[in-house]
């Protein structure tokens, strides 16, 4: 117990420290924060209860627009603001601009946590593949559908609200950073709280067989739409800080990014290890460092490398990070082995 | 519980990590002026981006070679740190922050495309950094009070204007029934916008406007379209690949149309990759190499397209020509500001007054480019089947006379 306090507070101090540590680092540091909670929602989904979707996207790019909207149509016209030709120059308030942002951020948070709840009852009756390609269309048909509406720009996209001239030039990296760490630990704290609930249980349940968990009495579409509400609700907050931080939404691109950032959250999750509570973390880390760095010292042959990487993974860690650690020193997990029959086991082989 | 341990290491790598990755480029090195570029090197914009670092590598080679820079009595050469943004404006605002704060770039070239640039646009704004951009073409870029943004092109808006302008009058002053197609990005929706105030003004008639998806690979039923309520003019505009299957789909499906305005047919390799298909294509161009602009670096524009054609093997598309411009630009505001200082080299771009290979250059508050305008020209064959793109307007530079209406296939 004692050492998991000082694992918190060592991270704690690290999040915190980190901007003034390494300035010039602030945008990736708020980005790997962003990367870590789409991981670690997607795992409540992917790991916990066996439904591997690539929805989540959907929730993210809602999250985005709706942040955005609000913090420009508190103060302005939105329809001004994004129409293509606009000549006219709105500019926030310091006063206007957090305001607006804290209002969006919640609201970017609680409608798309209503909108999995009312689309969920009929996507969830889906198992397996089919509704892994049900929610894939449902990314795709919101970049489509968002790329065709006036008001938020089209296809001409969203610049959102310039940040204040307030503070140093530094003001808006510490900002945004700050902002999606707290969204991280916020996020991690919930799942967290959540995971040591019966709730956990149940969708492990909904995972090892579905309708043995309803045999026996538990209403599984009821935890489904609960679980995804919940992710809903962390994808839309990451979304909205993405949105500010980007500075530019695109339909296809920054919000509804389903061959990115849609792609990614999976690929992390599965990278640390499905199905527990710091694979995701992990996973997102050391995704986000391979990533930055291959993009910096292997420019033009970054995609080949994380072609090699998924493989490797697929092949080498199907379980992930930890899944690999667990297997390694299953006693670090607090799991209790018996030599002889681990030899007895190997013997076998 | 050693596995938090094992977190503990990791957590302490991380930051190792970090803390020894930070390369720290100055702009100015020794006798290097250092400038940032995030260029769309793989992705949907991928030839386009080869194109703008094709031009911007040329000009920083001349540049170089014919006596670099020359500031408060030293001379400097140029140097560019490029990164591939992956045509992603959520990459391409990242990079723009990484060479600025992690690489020292105090100095900025523009990427590719205007979605690009808007995203980079609110990041080189907040650092002060004066950025000399040379492919964001759409309007919104120039009215969202940027100082540091200049950009050596004309607006979106203008592209296809002078086409429909031109189809009125010889529709005898009428207006014209105008089916239109465009991609759903920043600078084909303001090429749209352009049409759409064209049309306004000409008395003309919309009766076809679709959208595209971004990854343009059909166009078949706005084409059945077409066919149907036969328009006089047809406009599309979605980059290269919007050129590309915009022409490809006309000849397999025989469309037929008095006029045909495109964008990017030089850039799309059009005449060369779909020969007698692409004919009579009327296409929009911020430069053709038979302009007569002239400078000291290029020449002129034949003299470019034969220096750029023996380096890179193929004709310089006007990204290229436009990229390369950008360099002359900078080169010239450093030597006018005689200082490497943020403020006064953004002060003597606003001043910028001169004339290159590309054509002159002068910017407006906004920061675009209002000293050039767009030329349009048509793609014509000869009987051999050897095509080539000669310009039809402005008459001033016009080195052919347009062909309109466009023959039926049926008689080609």
């Amino acid at each position: 117990m004692n050492k998991n306090i000082i694992l918190y507070a060592a991270i704690l101090i690290f999040g915190i420290a980190a901007p003034f540590v390494f300035p010039a680092f602030k945008v990736q540091l708020s980005i790997l924060c962003i990367l870590i909670i789409l991981a670690i929602t997607w795992n409540v989904q992917g790991g916990e209860m066996g439904y591997n979707t690539f929805g989540n996207i959907l929730f993210y790019g809602l999250g985005m627009y709706l942040c955005a909207s609000v913090q420009v149509g508190m103060f302005f016209p939105l329809a001004e603001w994004t129409e293509g030709g606009g000549e006219k120059t709105f500019v926030h308030t310091p006063a206007q601009f957090f305001q607006g942002f804290a209002v969006g951020l919640a609201v970017a948070a609680i409608v798309p946590a209503i909108v999995a709840g009312l689309i969920d009852y009929s996507i969830l009756g889906l198992r397996g593949h089919y509704f892994a390609i049900c929610t894939l269309g449902l990314g795709v048909a919101a970049g489509e559908i968002s790329g065709g509406i006036e008001i938020i720009g089209a296809g001409q996209g969203f610049t959102t609200p310039p940040f204040p001239k307030v503070g140093s030039l530094e003001a808006r990296g510490e900002f945004f950073y700050f902002c999606s760490f707290a969204v991280l630990i916020f996020t991690f704290l919930a799942v967290k709280a959540i995971y040591s609930t019966r709730f956990k249980l149940v969708l492990n349940a909904i995972r090892d067989n579905e309708d043995k968990a309803e045999a026996m009495g538990i209403q599984t579409m009821k935890y489904k739409i609960i679980g995804w509400m919940i992710s809903a609700f962390f994808c839309g907050l990451a979304g909205g800080i993405m949105g500010g931080l980007v500075g530019y939404i695109d339909s296809t691109d920054v919000a509804f990014d389903g061959r990115e950032m849609g792609v990614f959250m999976v690929l992390m999750a599965i990278l640390g290890g499905k199905g527990t509570l710091w694979g995701p973390v992990i996973g997102a880390t050391v995704f986000h460092i391979f990533k930055e760095g291959f993009w910096t010292f292997f420019l033009g042959w970054q995609y080949v490398a994380l072609g090699v990487l998924i493989v490797v993974i697929v092949i080498y860690f199907p379980e992930g990070i930890m899944g690999w650690l667990r297997e390694k020193y299953p006693e670090r997990f607090g799991e209790v082995v018996d030599e002889a029959d681990r030899k007895a086991q190997v013997e076998l082989k | 519980m050693k596995i938090k341990n094992i977190i503990i290491t990791f957590v302490s790598a991380i930051a190792i990590l970090f803390s020894t990755s930070v390369v720290s480029l100055a702009k100015v090195v020794g006798d290097k002026i250092i400038l940032g570029a995030a260029i769309s090197l793989t992705g949907k914009y991928s030839s386009n981006g080869v194109h703008t670092q094709n031009g911007y590598n040329m000009a920083v080679d001349r540049i170089n070679s014919m006596g670099g820079v020359k500031v408060g009595g030293k001379t400097y050469m140029f140097d560019i740190i490029y990164y591939d943004d992956e045509s992603n404006p959520k990459r391409a605002a990242q990079l723009a922050e990484r060479l600025i704060s992690q690489d020292g770039v105090e100095f900025m070239l523009g990427p590719y495309s205007s979605g690009l640039t808007k995203a980079i646009a609110p990041v080189t704004e907040k650092y002060g950094v004066p950025m000399v951009e040379a492919n964001g073409a759409s309007r919104s870029l120039f009215t969202k009070g940027y100082k540091y943004l200049f950009a050596v092109l004309a607006p979106a808006n203008l592209y296809l204007d002078v086409a429909i302008r031109t189809a009125v009058e010889l529709n005898g002053g009428k207006g014209v029934r105008i089916a239109q197609a465009f991609e759903q990005d920043a600078f084909s929706q303001d090429v749209r916008l352009g049409i759409l105030d064209a049309a306004k003004e000409t008395g003309s008639k919309i009766i076809i406007d679709d959208k595209l998806p971004k990854e343009l690979n059909d166009m078949a039923a706005t084409l059945a379209k077409v066919k149907a309520t036969k328009p006089d003019v047809l406009v599309v505009s979605g980059h290269t690949k919007g050129a590309l299957t915009a022409i490809r789909q006309i000849a397999e499906m025989k469309v037929d149309v008095p006029m045909l305005a495109m964008t990017h047919c030089d850039a799309a390799k059009l005449s060369k990759q779909h020969g007698a298909n692409s004919q009579y294509a009327l296409c929009a161009s911020q430069w053709h190499k038979t302009l007569t602009y002239k400078d000291d670096f290029f020449k002129d524009g034949m003299t470019y397209a034969a220096d750029f054609e023996a380096l890179f093997g193929y004709d310089p598309p006007y990204q290229s020509a436009e990229s390369s411009a950008a360099l002359l630009v900078f080169k010239d505001a450093f030597e006018r500001a005689n200082s490497f200082d943020q403020k006064k080299v953004r002060d003597a771009l606003a001043a910028t007054n001169m004339q290159t290979f590309y054509g002159n250059i002068k910017f407006a508050e906004g920061g675009q480019n209002v000293d050039k305008p767009m030329v349009l020209f048509q793609v014509m064959c000869d009987d051999a089947g050897k095509c080539e793109n000669k310009v039809v307007a402005p008459l001033k530079w016009a080195s052919a006379e347009l062909i309109h209406p466009i023959p039926k296939w049926s008689d080609r």
